[in-house]
């Protein structure tokens, strides 16, 4: 300890307080008066905002945690709210019987693979992603096989507009998005990933653009991003 | 892993309603956020309801980022610390603190240069120095949001003692981190 006394001045009780309140700490009567302090006094904030970038310095001690998908699809539905989305509206809406809708849900989450193209979805899949526009009449779910170096994705509403395909992209870090191969026909699809790939997957997006045939023509999407949905845990 | 001026362009666009961009932040940034929740709430569902509510209020609330002085992460991270916060004490205690709002202050102040990732060494150096019982209060206080009741009963020292304790230390810390 040094010989002097701690708070003796109003300014270092000034940056306690702001501290004590940037952590949250003080009882709400004291959380109270001080917010109220904070409203004409900018010095005030400005050490409140200096606790707070200090100590967010302490979260670099935290392992990030990939969310799961349903929060991402959650959060949209919160803020875009129109008809209601994911599957089970999805499916009420292009008139599919629910019983159906729910098997096919479970033939995807199970990796039961009851369709007639012989494309198998991941039994343990790493990576999901629900790729979707925004008026939802486009929905492809998307699931990662680490063991095959594989995208296994299931357009379930909505198309390729005529005469034109749908192209799948990755958008991960700050770098241009890059293809990941254009959707076939058929509902369900298998997409290898190159080996470079497959470490980046982590904490990017899918997005779906509208394309010539044959794909884009370009390193990048030409035609209309029509829907994305970043990549979470199953 | 999008660096602060690729967070920066990404709330820009999500302000101006660019849901492909809100997309790509979410994208970018979840992960961290959704770690920093974990720690303080106590259920992974809360967790992701907590998630949910601060990604709602970053697309409703992108446009006055650029007042805020705050750092792109320092915003984001404090958003869901506060969040998980307010839905712990509710659940656990019951009470309500309020929690600074990293939103509400507008007006920017002389002081509020956000500092860089390269200041953290600095930071973590200035815990040294603390008593490494305090300066572990601290980081839990931080970390796990956690009172100071919590705190001292953690600790088996009297309230008024932690609380002391922190004071002292967050004195310390910032002469420490002025240097």
């Amino acid at each position: 300890m040094s010989g002097r006394p701690y708070w003796d001045e109003d300014r270092d009780e000034d940056k306690v307080l702001a501290g004590e309140y940037a952590l949250g700490l003080l009882p709400p009567d004291e959380a109270a008066g001080f917010a109220a302090r904070l409203g004409e006094n900018a010095a005030l904030r400005a050490l409140v905002r200096q606790w707070t970038e200090d100590f967010t310095g302490l979260s670099d001690l935290v392992e990030p945690q990939v969310p799961p998908v349903r929060v991402h699809q959650a959060i949209e539905a919160r803020i875009f709210s129109g008809p209601a989305r994911g599957p089970l509206g999805l499916f009420r809406r292009v008139g599919v019987p629910m019983l159906t809708a729910a098997a096919l849900i479970l033939a995807l989450f199970l990796g039961i693979d009851h369709g007639p193209s012989g494309v198998h979805p991941p039994v343990a899949p790493v990576y999901r992603a629900e790729i979707e526009a925004t008026d939802g009449g486009l929905y492809v779910a998307a699931a990662y096989d680490a063991g095959a170096g594989e995208f296994y994705v299931e357009r379930r509403a909505g198309a390729a507009r005529p005469g034109r395909v749908l192209e799948l992209w990755l958008i991960e870090g700050d770098g241009p998005p890059v293809s990941l191969g254009v959707l076939p026909e058929a509902a369900r699809a298998r997409l290898p990933v190159a080996e470079p790939l497959r470490a980046r997957l982590e904490g990017g997006i899918l997005a779906l653009s509208d394309e010539p045939s044959g794909g884009s023509p370009d390193r990048s999407p030409t035609g209309d991003v029509l829907a994305v949905g970043p990549l979470g845990t199953p | 892993m999008a660096d602060r001026a690729d967070i920066e362009t990404l709330i820009a666009r999500t302000a101006s309603g660019d849901r492909v961009a809100f997309s790509a932040l979410y994208a970018a940034t979840s992960a961290k956020l959704f770690g920093v929740i974990l720690r303080i709430v106590s259920t992974r569902s809360e967790a992701e309801e907590t998630l949910q509510e601060v990604y709602v209020r970053v697309w409703h609330t992108a446009g006055r980022y650029d007042a805020d002085c705050l750092s792109p992460m320092t915003w984001l991270i404090t958003s869901a610390r506060n969040a998980a916060i307010d839905r712990r004490r509710r659940t656990i205690h019951g009470i309500e603190a309020p929690l600074p709002d990293p939103l509400s202050d507008t007006a920017p102040g002389p002081e509020a240069q956000a500092i860089d990732a390269s200041d953290r060494p600095r930071l973590t150096a200035c815990f040294d120095e603390l008593a490494p019982d305090r300066a572990g209060a601290m980081r839990r206080a931080y970390l796990e949001g956690k009172t100071y009741a919590e705190l001292a009963a953690q600790y088996g020292v009297p309230l008024n003692t932690m609380r002391t304790w922190l004071r002292q230390s967050l004195l310390r810390l910032r002469e420490c981190l002025a240097r």
